[in-house]
């Protein structure tokens, strides 16, 4: 296994500028699993989300000209153009709102519920998936993250404040930031 | 510009997910350009993307690497870097003096405007980002002012049998509060006294009927952060009493360790 090379984002930006085998496959090993795992957070369907991980693979290899490393890290400049892709495949779909897809309405109605005194204990369905998140704070982040809703979409299907969404986006974000260090 | 409230609104991590609006995406790329706290606190919020991203990631199928590479080998883009060359305006006149003036005065004029409208700019955010704060908190109030409300309500309920849950381990004060409407099976859970569970453990909820125990469903360990009020999520026609304990994450068939119960009078 040659999993011993790593490479800072430097190198790996110009390994993939050259657009060898030996790029591929070194972008491949480290990546494929964890971009995977992103398109599959969104779509449910395996073919489909294979093809959205094909797309994506084509669209990091052709525009890797087009990475700026001022704007942010190489993974998540990948990230985001996986998640994209996924994004643009359920919205073409016309499956977003259905949302049978894994996460979408199941943490629409809990936020709903939690925001209201009365709460349902029932809640099995909440399993720490990223860490020990309240049902509000996971949803913004899982909403703008895995279904690339716009903060303004956000506010407006959870029907809460956009100063809110962003202040509890960051609380969400701070208490995993805790969460991954330990 | 407050670089901790400009940190503290939140929008640094809606940029890293994307979910800005082209025009303010931008902006914050500006903005990170010019200041290194930014760029830092941009980075620690990358480096918890992508271990949550780790976190979910799932091996795709063997064969998809080769029909990948398949695809992304037929299409070897050409270079699409055309090289820019700036349209160079020789300067062949040379500026009178009235020119100069109408250039100073026009510079000033730009200067004294970028001036006020970023200081405009900054007390802006600073609103805006205070008033983000109020909004949190004032939501938080508000679910506690209702939550006891509707505990006022249900003591003074007369159809509303009011069950306290007392702590079952000797030196523990413990204590939860069942609030239970007869009538239509309506059941409602208050937290008193209940430690957090350790890691893996979750409190669950029961009702004795007949003697045996009927779980009435786990409780989320969130809820013991915050006084709620939270409805049970089960009709509850006839019991002898009500009980929490503590179980593995997820619960069990039958109680383990009681830590309340409290029977029905």
């Amino acid at each position: 296994m040659p999993a011993t090379n790593t490479y800072s984002e430097e190198e790996l930006v110009l390994l993939l500028q050259q657009r060898s085998e030996a790029a591929f496959n070194y972008l491949y090993q480290n990546y494929a699993a964890v971009l995977y795992g992103i398109v599959r957070k969104t779509i449910f369907d395996e073919q489909t989300a294979q093809d959205v991980l094909q797309e994506a693979f084509v669209k990091i290899w052709n525009n890797i000209d087009k990475y700026d490393p001022q704007k942010g890290r190489i993974y998540t400049w990948m990230i985001n153009i996986t998640r994209n892709a996924a994004i643009d495949k359920l919205r073409s779909k016309g499956e977003v709102m259905k949302s049978k897809i894994r996460t979408g309405e199941e943490i629409v109605n809990n936020i709903g519920q939690s925001l209201k005194t009365e709460q349902v204990t029932d809640t099995i369905g909440l399993r720490q998936v990223v860490g020990g998140l309240e049902p509000g704070y996971k949803a913004i982040v899982e909403l703008a993250y895995f279904k690339g809703f716009t903060l303004d979409e956000i506010s407006k299907t959870l029907d809460i404040p956009l100063g809110t969404v962003k202040t509890r986006m960051r609380h969400a974000i701070k208490l995993l930031r805790e969460h991954f260090k330990q | 510009m407050n670089i901790k409230e400009y940190i503290e609104s939140g929008i640094l991590e809606a940029y890293v997910l994307g979910s800005l609006s082209q025009e303010e995406q931008e902006r914050v790329a500006a903005d990170i350009a010019r200041y290194p706290e930014l760029a830092e606190e941009i980075a620690a919020i990358e480096d918890t993307m992508w271990l949550m991203a780790q976190a979910g990631a799932e091996e795709p199928p063997a064969e998809l690497k080769g029909k990948i590479w398949a695809q992304v080998d037929n299409t070897i883009p050409g270079k699409i870097s055309m090289p820019v060359s700036p349209k160079t305006i020789p300067l062949t006149r040379q500026l009178s003096w009235q020119r100069a003036a109408v250039w100073i005065a026009l510079t000033g004029s730009v200067l004294v405007n970028f001036i006020l409208w970023s200081q405009r700019n900054n007390t802006q955010e600073a609103q805006v980002a205070v008033k983000a704060q109020l909004d949190t908190m004032q939501h938080q109030l508000a679910a506690l002012q209702t939550s006891t409300q509707k505990q006022a309500e249900m003591l003074a309920d007369s159809g509303m049998k009011t069950v306290v849950m007392q702590s079952m381990l000797p030196g523990h004060p413990m204590a939860a509060t069942v609030y239970w409407n007869k009538t239509n099976g309506d059941a409602y859970l208050a937290m008193q006294k209940l430690p957090m569970p350790d890691k893996g453990k979750q409190y669950q909820m029961w009702v004795i009927q007949d003697g045996k125990p009927v779980s009435m469903g786990v409780i989320d360990n969130h809820l013991l952060k915050t006084p709620t009020v939270s409805k049970l999520p089960m009709e509850v026609k006839n019991g002898q009493a009500f009980a929490i304990s503590l179980e593995k994450e997820g619960g069990n068939p039958t109680p383990t360790e009681v830590y309340v119960l409290g029977k029905i009078s």
